[in-house]
């Protein structure tokens, strides 16, 4: 059971670095950011075809995180002109274009055979010793991150982006310019998105394009809706929620064997959706959010 | 035709019964022996995983009231991959550790099963798939994995054999967009190209569109002969529609999970006519297909034609039953393992169940497992080699006009 | 490429476009009257064809059995079916969130597509259906080839359209729905009773994907995944044409169908759905508010 668990927990914490780095788009900034996964996506396949390169894996996950980053430029820039609504979508044509080009750039990327053999983080060590490993470093990783993110929340660049997010005319009133902080927040969440890409690329050692879909994009909303928008707990809360609901299904059909796999697909889907409605309708701040909103 | 509730839940819950009380309590003379079968019950394969499935599960039912092997029951635990491989890399993770199983069986996309041997091979497990990657067979270091479905290489020569016997000189090629349908046209290029042949056209599609006529229209303007696909039910359901309404005159090289009944019941005979579909098959007398057609139909309420990787994942116990039987009782997983070729592989008396063969090796007779999928006989990766049946629709119904065989040794 | 070839790329493109537009045109009033992108429409599409192909498989062999009045019959299921759920979901979710933040009712509503996709699957399974209607062949000119069904297609869509512009600009109920859409305050002072028009509204927004949802059936497969499917091209098309503008939104459709069929040529069948967003960007960058959006509603 406890290899299972790891298992587990990395894939929650792999979640909670998108979750921050969404949270900070959008809840500290008000960026409506539909294409989260695209950065993920990046950041994986960077990250695994720089090392099976030979590149050191340090190094991969840095380039990684920039080359995220610099792809969120674009999008920051969309972000200025756009409002929320239009955004929206626009990013998420993003994450599509990304996949699609990931598809087929068949030469750089392997297209859809996809790049198998990555070399596991920690495989050195061998066994359990690799997972634990992976776990520990995810789990300073998210500290980290969370640490950034409370400072940088706490800092006047923090109040800035509030500020935008609650009443953007006034910060261009003040002489501000709201693009520059628009623009490095992305950057900032993309690069985030990035080393939990890096991070996923060398635990599950396979990806593909279709690994990197926007429902994926979808599950870190839940999250942060789950958890509570603008809160750094609400992130890690959310997150937990989420994978504890995904991967718990497995085990609640095993107690109760009246319903067969194939339903129990259907019935996870709509308990999904269901939490989504109501978790929207009677605590639209989540966990650990603050109630206006 | 879908199948009843009250037919799903019965296997599945007699399994999940069996798997709820203390293993002491089954077990005959040893302990019983766990199997994963971790299939595409939602996502992209979701019109074949349940089938795989139960077939799994059937063939589990079929061991045990034969009594057991190798003096051991077998016991089922089923996951769904969602045909996504971080999901299914937690499912096997749950199944290896949680369900502490012996061995995977039923994979189904090549990205699954990439995702899931690095789990398999480090805890030395048993793992058996239906996925086409030409890199399952290079990744399969421990000689652990066993492939059931041609690989993608080898039903493109067989697509390639089959265009060249019926004189076609200017094939063109479209493929679904996923490893599996660019595997079998890029085999099928390979392999026409080693006949000094050109391939006129290709064309790669996006799936979950709605129409796909100006993919057509690319190929079709090349006037080929014939056209070879690697392609899903849906989409060779749209397109063979929008090309016959066309009124072009080209023939059709479908694989067998895209040309089946089903495709027949969408879109009519008449459309339908004349369409080629390829599926690997046991060898011409072997009963295993039948047997195993009988039990499916039974309990699925349509016939094991409409689901091509069911007949595989069947025989993916039988073998592994097989095997154990063969390995003795108090048999590890290594051991079993090494017996599979010993009772898939001729020479041998041929047999074609699992009671069958069970008598025999109690005989001490060398068995060759002629399955329901194919005649099984497995190469040094691990991998079928196959004959193809080739199958023509006439008048609505799938009649088997040819067999072509690669050779086992067959390299691209 | 031949004429020939370009006409037949646009023809389908039209037909695409077509079939979007209706989806399109749901989301361009809901998003003007309730300000939220409603993405269940996608799946009230699918809602719709399964609706459409369940109800068309029952009445063949019976009186009704005949394809054109089957379909009919099978269509006018759909709709009321469609139009139900969207009342409801709004009555128990989208009326309850009011003022919330727009991002609030846009994940209610994909929780909502979630539901009801689940329910398909549940009831229904995941194999694919089709109608039952004859194959015909295409009409060929020169070159250039019409599908009859495409035909039928393109007309059914042009007529609800052309039933749904008329209705909303000359019908009372039609020109009270866009006062409310351009004021609502204005319109709640000055009587209009907000409420039965907001039913109107919905039940609009699901007859309309309803409609959608079988037109793509029959043009395609009904499969659980048909409408999420189509969810971001009729939002692009939205988008497109202008936010509030329904003849945009129907203009957007058409473009972005025709669009994406001529790129076919020059970047591929994979890229052309990547055209798409390409243009959405380039229009956005340029006019934020769309072909024929209004300008004030763009920031």
């Amino acid at each position: 059971m406890d290899a299972y668990l790891v298992a587990v927990g990395s894939v929650v914490l792999i979640y909670a670095l998108l979750a921050i780095g969404l949270n900070l788009q959008y809840g500290e900034t008000g960026l409506i950011n539909f294409g989260h996964v695209a950065f993920f996506a990046l950041g994986a396949y960077t990250s695994a075809l720089l090392a099976l390169r030979g590149w050191p894996l340090p190094v991969t996950f840095a380039v990684a995180a920039a080359v995220a980053a610099v792809a969120a430029v674009p999008l920051g820039l969309a972000a200025l002109r756009l409002r929320a609504d239009y955004l929206a979508i626009v990013t998420l044509g993003f994450s599509e274009t990304v996949r699609l080009v990931l598809q087929e750039e068949r030469a750089i990327t392997h297209g859809v055979q996809g790049v198998p053999g990555i070399p596991k983080l920690f495989g050195a060590l061998g066994g359990r010793s690799t997972d634990l490993a992976i776990l520990l470093a995810l789990l300073a990783a998210v500290a980290l991150a969370a640490w950034a993110t409370h400072l940088l929340k706490a800092s006047p660049f923090g109040r800035l982006l509030r500020a935008i997010r609650d009443n953007e005319a006034a910060i261009t009133a003040l002489g501000k310019d709201p693009a520059r902080y628009k623009i490095q927040v992305f950057m900032f969440g993309a690069a985030l998105a990035g080393i939990a890409g890096a991070f996923y690329a060398h635990f599950i050692t396979f990806i593909s394009p279709e690994q990197f879909v926007p429902l994926v994009t979808f599950y870190v909303w839940m999250s942060i809706i789950l958890g509570g928008v603008g809160s750094l707990r609400g992130s890690l809360a959310g997150t937990l929620m989420l994978v504890a609901f995904l991967e718990g299904s497995r085990f609640i059909r095993d107690l109760v064997p009246g319903v067969a796999e194939v339903q129990m697909a259907s019935v996870r889907l709509a308990i999904v959706g269901l939490a989504l409605i109501l978790f929207v309708l009677y605590r639209p701040q989540g966990l650990f959010g603050r109630r206006a909103n | 035709m879908s199948v009843t509730r009250r037919e799903l839940i019965a296997t599945p819950l007699a399994a999940a019964l069996a798997s709820a009380l203390p293993a002491g309590v089954l077990a005959q003379a040893g302990e019983p022996f766990r199997v994963g079968a971790l299939n595409p019950i939602t996502g992209a394969g979701s019109p074949y995983g349940p089938g795989m499935q139960r077939a799994i599960l059937m063939a589990i039912e079929e061991v045990n009231a034969a009594g057991g092997a190798g003096g051991r029951r077998l016991e089922a635990f089923a996951e769904d991959t969602q045909t996504k491989p971080d999901a299914a890399v937690l499912a096997a993770k749950k199944l290896i550790d949680v369900n502490k199983v012996q061995a995977i069986l039923g994979t189904w996309s090549s990205g699954v099963t990439l995702a899931v041997m690095p789990l398999t091979d480090e805890a030395n497990l048993i793992q058996m798939n239906v996925s086409g990657a030409p890199a399952i067979s290079t990744q399969d270091k421990k000689d652990l994995v066993w492939r059931y479905q041609a690989t993608n290489d080898r039903f493109g020569a067989a697509f390639a054999e089959i265009a060249a016997k019926r004189g076609y000189k200017r094939p063109a090629t479209m493929a679904f967009n996923n490893a599996s349908g660019i595997g079998n046209t890029e085999g099928f290029r390979k392999a026409w190209e080693k006949r000094g042949g050109k391939v006129v056209a290709s064309v790669v599609y996006e799936p979950n569109r709605p129409s796909y006529r100006s993919e057509l229209q690319k190929v079709l303007a090349e006037k080929p002969d014939v056209i070879v696909t690697g392609s899903y039910l849906p989409d060779t359901t749209i397109i063979i529609r929008e090309w016959f309404q066309s009124g072009d005159k080209n023939a059709w090289i479908i694989p067998g999970w895209a040309a089946n009944p089903d495709l027949v019941k969408a879109l009519g005979a008449e459309a339908c006519e004349g369409l080629i579909s390829v599926d690997t098959v046991s060898a011409e007398n072997s009963g295993a297909f039948k047997h195993f057609d009988a039990m499916y139909t039974k309990a699925m309420g349509r016939p094991a034609t409409t689901n091509v990787y069911a007949p595989m994942a069947y025989d993916m116990l039988i073998v592994l039953a097989l095997a154990m039987e063969a390995a003795g009782p108090g048999a590890t997983v290594a051991q079993i393992n090494a017996r599979i070729r010993d009772i898939a592989n001729p020479p041998g008396t041929p047999v074609s169940t699992f009671a069958e063969g069970k008598a025999a090796l109690a005989k001490k007779q060398k068995i060759n497992y002629e399955g329901a999928s194919s005649k099984l006989d497995f190469d040094q990766y691990g991998d079928v080699s196959p004959d193809f049946g080739v199958y023509v629709i006439e008048k609505g119904q799938l009649v088997r006009r040819d067999v072509v065989s690669i050779p086992a040794d067959y390299r691209p | 490429m031949t004429l020939a070839e370009v006409a037949n790329l646009a023809v389908n493109g039209l037909v695409e476009g077509a079939v979007i537009a209706l989806p399109a045109l749901a989301l361009t009033l809901v998003m003007s009257i309730a300000r939220f992108p409603n993405a269940a429409t996608g799946d009230l599409m699918t809602l719709g064809a399964y609706v459409a192909v369940g109800v068309q498989a029952l009445l063949v062999g019976s009186a009704f059995g005949a394809p054109m009045i089957g379909m009919a019959v099978a269509t006018l299921a759909a709709v009321i079916a469609c139009a139900i759920v969207s009342v409801a979901a709004y009555e128990l979710i989208f009326r309850r969130l009011g003022r919330a933040a727009m991002v609030a009712s846009l994940l209610a509503s994909i929780g909502l597509a979630f539901l009801i996709r689940s329910l398909i699957t549940l009831l229904v399974g995941h194999e694919q259906h089709t109608f039952a209607l004859p194959l015909v062949r295409a009409w060929n000119f020169g070159g250039l080839r019409i599908l009859p069904s495409d035909l039928v297609i393109g007309a059914v869509a042009a007529l609800v359209l052309a039933a749904v512009f008329a209705w909303l600009r000359f019908g009372r109920s039609g020109r009270l729905l866009r006062a409310v859409a351009d004021n609502p305050d204005l319109a709640r002072l000055s009587g209009i009773r907000a409420q039965r028009l907001m039913w109107l509204l919905w039940a609009l927004a699901g007859a309309l994907s309803a409609i959608g949802g079988v037109l793509l059936g029959v043009k395609s497969v009904v499969m659980p995944e048909l409408g999420w499917e189509l969810l971001l091209p009729a939002f692009a098309a939205m988008i497109l044409g202008g936010i509030g503008s329904p003849a945009g939104a129907v203009i957007g459709a058409l473009l972005m169908g025709v669009g994406q069929e001529l790129s076919v040529p020059l970047v591929g069948p994979t890229y052309k759905i990547a055209v798409a967003f390409g243009v959405l960007f380039v229009v956005l960058l340029l006019r934020p508010a769309g072909l024929l959006g209004r300008p004030e509603l763009a920031r």
